[in-house]
């Protein structure tokens, strides 16, 4: 570590500002789950470092007519005390609850979990089945994003993820999360899966089905969407949505070494999401 | 160098310290408060804990500036008036010290779970500590020692 | 008989000190005038090395760097072998062998230096897997020969233990290398008493020998050298061997300025030993009665590139090998040998620990082929009062061992469970 110089952010506009002057030189610091370790090891040699985890407009979680907007220092920790939660978006619960441990939720943030860009962040597969929007400040302006597009135009030098948002889910809809790690905590994610799916009756009517750990990045699992789409959930239907998952994977992951492995894991962790719908459309909460 | 206030086991602080200071460092090399301890540095083990505002958090990933204007406790701020705290004396009663090198993080992870949760269960106790690595226990004294500690501080 | 301790609940006397955060373990000393000091080790497992340090000794604050060149008397230490290098000279042997010891005013000059330091590794053919390292054109790590130890037990007589086996299971087990993860990784200091003795406060688990292999290597009198025993936060064996002891006397002595260094998790685990890696061949043969008759073992430890207690554990799993069973006619080979893996030593059970992986399993095979219970097969065969194990001790006083099976069946339920075909 070889830092010049720390910023105390104190608002937005400061912040973007900095990050408009500094460009490559300068690095945002929240949480710091992540960036101390990089600091550290020299991954990112930053000569001015920025915190803005006091920064008041990042925090917390709002609502309002359509949107559910979380704000990008929100910890893992607020969000799983947060009430939003506990229904059928308890997927984002879910997840965030298996992150690390108590220690790396009360810090570790959303923002972060985003801009780090890891494949194996827990919190971005239940946004992107969420069909989030990622909003970036710059000096040049706003930017908005959809998570989904995110990781092919990620965030820039000069930006600072402002918050996350998605539409405000109706009765019918419910959010699904499933993770494999080596253990139950500080594991980081081999697997994970996260569906939002709406009933009408039985059948489904819109779904979107996003993993973790299985590409390069957090992405839609289309293949398993479309197998799905106006079929009713059953042991049939279920087991044929594991098999088009393993066929995109046999595709997608050829020749790596963790694919056997990966293909015989995803059955469990696909039809835990999956029965946890189903038992939410039944009326009854699997959790 | 940048200036910092920080207030650390009920001691307000106003010092000078080096932009590349975790707040490990910042708590062990200027402030003399060795008894929390670095065993990974990448918060993996949990040993470096102390409370920061009411949360537990790992103090090898919190950078020294990003302190200013905290509240931090830290194990030698438990005992207090020559009086140990309860979660202290349950440590030592129920034989849940070994090593001792894991012990300043967990007696503080164990603290704050009773502060927010005065009746945890046994999954919850589990869930409070799992972010404490300790290689000597088997964490089964952990749990005996917690539930001493709820009983004591329903005491007092 | 009144009794003080048994039957009562003793509070360990440094328990207070530890849940206050009073304690103090190595890194927890700092004293005034104090230096650091930064360990360079091999990044290759088996190579000559040429070292330049002559960039780093020049960076702001380095007060000095330490090689082979700098150790005044022997170069070599180790608890049984002396073939751990205080700094390794001509060769490299292991990834993580300490090659130099910067010393510098701060941390961050330690860094720098780091930087600097020049190694020029002429890369050697390496071996890594044990039985590939016991063959004649295997490189060599020391000397003309990889096998450090060969134990054999014999009792009995093997091709009669065949002849009355009517059973008979052969199988091949492996247990892994295993890292100790104390929690606290080394640090230590060294400072120079105003009489000349040089003292070295560490966390060990041999003092004594540290004492010893620090004064043959630094050429004093073991009465100028004193090791002080901090509270000690993990061992589990891997403090058995040397790590920063040396160096840090050295550099004390010679700087004359107290000494100090505190090792990354990384690079502790790059320093100690680990558990020994095991390749279990078995053989084993029963009767028609569940009886044991016969057990032909081949063990081969990895030992890596030092012996440590390599001798020592590949005996003790030697003479476990049968398990705790009486078998009449036994055979057992086992090797301790060197390759350019981390090197192995003490870890919880020396030896002890992996063999049962395959006894235990031995058993559950051929009470298998038996169509036993792998509980009542075992129940035939186990010692008990008065039983002579295959090394011949006799076994006079208790041996409780099937009570205890008897209370695990009743907690697992296994007997009832095996009955109902579950």
């Amino acid at each position: 570590m070889d830092i010049k110089k720390v910023y105390m952010g104190r608002s937005v506009e400061e912040v973007v500002r900095l990050l408009g002057e500094y460009e490559n030189k300068a690095k945002v610091i929240a949480g710091g789950t992540d960036i101390v370790i990089a600091l550290r090891n020299k991954v990112i040699e930053p000569e001015l470092l920025i915190d803005i985890s006091k920064v008041e407009e990042l925090k917390g979680i709002k609502e309002d007519e359509e949107y559910i907007t979380i704000g990008s220092i929100t910890t893992f920790t607020e969000i799983v005390e947060s009430e939003i939660f506990q229904s059928n978006l308890y997927g984002l619960h879910k997840a965030c609850k298996m992150v690390g441990s108590p220690q790396i939720r009360n810090k570790g943030t959303i923002g972060g979990n985003i801009a780090n860009g890891s494949p194996a962040a827990d919190s971005v597969p239940p946004l992107m089945a969420l069909d989030s929007i990622v909003t970036l400040l710059s000096i040049e302006g706003t930017r908005e994003i959809s998570l989904e597009d995110y990781y092919y135009d990620s965030i820039k030098e000069n930006e600072l993820l402002v918050n996350v948002k998605f539409k405000k889910p109706k009765d019918n809809q419910v959010l699904t999360f499933a993770k494999l790690g080596l253990r139950k905590a500080l594991a980081i994610s081999r697997l994970t899966l996260s569906s939002f799916i709406e009933f009408d009756d039985n059948i489904i009517t819109s779904i979107r089905v996003a993993s973790g750990a299985l590409a390069k990045f957090p992405m839609r699992e289309k293949e398993v969407e479309d197998y799905l789409l106006g079929k009713s959930l059953n042991e049939e239907t279920i087991e044929g949505a594991i098999e088009a998952l393993r066929n995109s994977m046999d595709e997608r992951l050829k020749g790596r070494p963790t694919l056997p492995y990966k293909r015989i894991a995803i059955s469990t962790i696909l039809r835990e999401i999956l029965e946890e719908a189903l038992v939410f459309e039944k009326g009854v909460k699997a959790w | 160098m940048v200036d910092i206030s920080l207030t650390v086991n009920d001691r307000l602080y106003e010092i000078s310290i080096d932009e590349n200071m975790r707040l490990i460092d910042v708590l062990r090399d200027e402030l003399g408060l060795i008894g929390t301890k670095e065993g990974c540095g990448e918060g993996e083990c949990g040993a470096c804990t102390v409370i920061m505002d009411g949360e537990i958090v790992n103090s090898c990933l919190v950078m020294g500036f990003q302190a200013n204007g905290s509240n931090i406790v830290t194990i030698e701020g438990l005992k207090k008036d020559g009086k140990l705290h309860p979660v202290q004396r349950a440590y030592i009663e129920a034989g849940a010290v070994q090593c001792g090198f894991c012990i300043p993080g967990m007696v503080l992870a164990t603290k704050a779970l009773l502060d927010k949760n005065p009746n945890p269960s046994d999954e919850e106790i589990r869930e409070g500590i799992s972010g404490n690595l300790c290689r000597c226990t088997g964490y089964n004294k952990m749990l005996v020692a917690t539930k001493k500690a709820m009983v004591y501080m329903k005491g007092e | 008989m009144k009794l003080n301790m048994v039957g009562k609940n003793i509070i360990r006397v440094d328990a207070e000190a530890k849940v206050t955060g009073e304690a103090l373990y190595p890194q927890d000393i700092y004293l005034d005038n104090m230096v650091y000091g930064k360990t360079v080790r091999s990044t290759k497992p088996h190579a000559y090395i040429k070292v330049d340090i002559r960039e780093a000794e020049k960076v702001d604050g380095v007060l000095k760097v330490f090689t082979y060149k700098d150790v005044p008397n022997k170069n070599e230490h180790g608890v049984v072998l002396k073939d751990h290098e205080v700094f390794a000279s001509r060769k490299a042997i292991r990834v993580g062998e300490p090659i130099a010891f910067i010393v510098a005013e701060t941390v961050r000059a330690c860094e720098e230096a780091y930087r600097k330091i020049r190694i020029d590794y002429e890369e050697l053919p390496a071996v890594f897997d044990p039985i590939e390292a016991m063959k004649e054109d295997a490189p060599k790590i020391h000397g003309d020969s990889n096998i450090i130890y060969h134990y054999k037990l014999r009792r009995g007589d093997i091709e009669e233990g065949k002849k009355k086996s009517k059973y008979i299971v052969e199988n091949v087990y492996k247990s892994p290398m295993v890292e100790h993860a104390f929690l606290q990784p080394e640090a230590g200091l060294a400072y120079v008493e105003e009489d000349g003795t040089v003292v070295v406060v560490i966390a060990t688990q041999y003092p004594h020998y540290d004492r010893e292999e620090v004064a043959i290597n630094l050429g004093l009198p073991e009465e100028k050298v004193k090791i002080i025993n901090t509270n000690v936060g993990g061992a589990f064996g891997a403090r058995e061997d040397i790590t920063a002891q040396i160096h840090l006397a050295l550099a004390a002595m010679v700087l004359k300025r107290p000494v100090k260094v505190i090792y990354s998790r990384e690079e502790s685990f790059l320093a100690h030993s680990k558990r020994h890696p095991m390749i279990m061949k078995y053989k084993t043969g029963a009767d028609e009665n569940g009886y044991l008759q016969y057990m032909e073992a081949e063990i081969i430890g990895d030992a890596g590139a030092h012996c440590s207690w390599a001798m020592n554990v590949l005996r003790k799993a030697g003479v476990h090998a049968t398990g705790p069973y009486v078998i009449p006619h036994v055979k057992v080979d086992s090797y301790a040998v060197y390759t350019n893996n981390p090197f192995t030593g003490a870890m919880r059970g020396f030896g002890a620990t992996q063999v049962p992986i395959a006894h235990e399993q031995q058993m559950d095979a051929l009470a298998e082929k038996l169509g036993m219970n792998p509980i009542e097969f075992r129940m035939k065969n186990i010692f008990r009062k008065g039983s002579i194990t295959a090394t011949g001790q006799v076994l006079v006083d208790s041996v409780p061992l099937d009570r205890c099976i008897e209370a695990v069946d009743k907690s697992f339920k296994f007997s009832q469970l095996w009955k109902e075909g579950k």
